[in-house]
């Protein structure tokens, strides 16, 4: 008897810790957990007939900003600045086939999209990426 | 002594009866301690909350699933080979894997690492040193690995849902922990209790490890990519 009544206080006990844990977490979670930062932005290219500029630099983490919107049959270059660092720096659009590192700011990739859609873009690794749209 | 008498045996008045309890100390202790750092200090850092919130967070919530089972080891106090090895890989491997994937999610590879080494050692060798020599050694290399592996995936993944993959990365622990206190239990059912921490022990180490955490996410240095 005397175990019982022991066995269902501790578990009563037991059962408080729990709820109270699970309130902390929901509490906790509430505050810390609410709110998001992210701002992908989006650049067009700009520039004259010979090509479209674009420049890309570091933000949250990855590229900024990291949506392109291009011009189809028009020449592209991409630069990116001194903020980009590391294997950020070694540019691949992997459905163009292209992918080189761009060792400064003044050094740039150029390619010629010809078909109007959605490509991904990225570094080397995969870790930054962004998208392209080309219209 | 199937999973059922375990769970069961959290209501006793052993060692075990005491897990949920820790991780009420724990939890408590952390959040207000990140409280009074939020009112004193973190409010005037811009972008604090979307910034480090969700890290800090699981951070805490790891260190509240961590100390249970130091606990309730440390209350045994001696095993065998075997699980004295267990013991020291798996608390060495997710205190090093967890903290270095939190800190490295806001600091960078080096930071994190470093971090997540520190706590993973630390823990690891503390912990598995129950067992001798080898449970020490298992806990260093353990804590060595997991702390560069957390930081190397929080990095590796900061543009591919990140935040899910903590999540991911939280909730298996919490069952290979929860798997470690079976262990523990089935191991010890012959063994009478050696050691008794008093709650004074979880508030102490949560205040620690929580203050060193966010003193290190907020105001530590960074990698160059998150200056």
């Amino acid at each position: 008897m005397d175990q019982g009544v022991f066995y269902l206080d501790k578990m009563a006990k037991n059962l408080f810790y729990l709820i109270l844990v699970i309130l902390l977490i929901l509490g906790a979670g509430y505050f810390l957990l609410g709110k998001n930062n992210d701002d992908p932005g989006i650049i067009i290219g700009e520039g004259g007939e010979d090509y479209q500029k674009v420049v890309l630099g570091i933000k949250n983490y990855n590229y900024y900003p990291n949506t392109i919107e291009v011009k189809a049959n028009q020449p592209v270059r991409i630069y990116l600045d001194k903020s980009v660092s590391g294997c950020y720096r070694s540019f691949t659009i992997r459905e163009l086939g292209i992918a080189k590192y761009l060792k400064t700011p003044e050094e740039y990739v150029e390619f010629t999209p010809t078909i109007p859609g959605t490509y991904g873009f990225s570094c080397s690794m995969g870790m930054g990426r962004g998208t392209m749209i080309v219209k | 002594m199937s999973i059922k008498d375990f769970i069961n045996s959290l209501v006793n008045n052993k060692a075990e009866g005491e897990l949920v309890k820790t991780i009420f100390i724990s939890l408590a202790t952390s959040f207000i301690v990140l409280a009074v750092l939020y009112f004193l200090k973190l409010k005037y850092i811009e972008n604090f909350i979307p910034k480090y919130g969700f890290y800090l967070f699981f951070a805490i919530l790891s260190y509240a699933i961590i100390l249970p089972s130091v606990r309730y080891i440390r209350a045994y106090k001696e095993f065998t080979c075997m699980p004295g090895m267990m013991i020291g890989m798996t608390i060495g491997m997710v205190a090093g894997f967890l903290s270095g994937f939190y800190v490295g999610s806001t600091n960078g590879m080096f930071i994190g690492s470093i971090f997540g080494i520190a706590i993973g050692i630390s823990f690891g060798m503390w912990n598995g040193k129950c067992c001798g020599i080898m449970g020490a050694m298992e806990g260093i290399m353990a804590g060595l690995m997991g702390g560069i592996m957390g930081a190397m995936t929080a990095v590796m993944m900061l543009n591919d849902n990140l935040k899910i993959m903590g999540i991911i990365i939280f909730i298996i622990s919490g069952f290979v922990l929860a798997g470690l206190n079976y262990m523990v239990y089935k191991e010890t059912r012959e063994t009478e209790r050696r050691h008794k921490d008093e709650e004074s022990f979880i508030i102490f180490i949560s205040f620690i490890l929580t203050s060193l955490t966010t003193w290190i996410m907020v105001l530590g240095p960074r990698s160059i990519l998150f200056g």
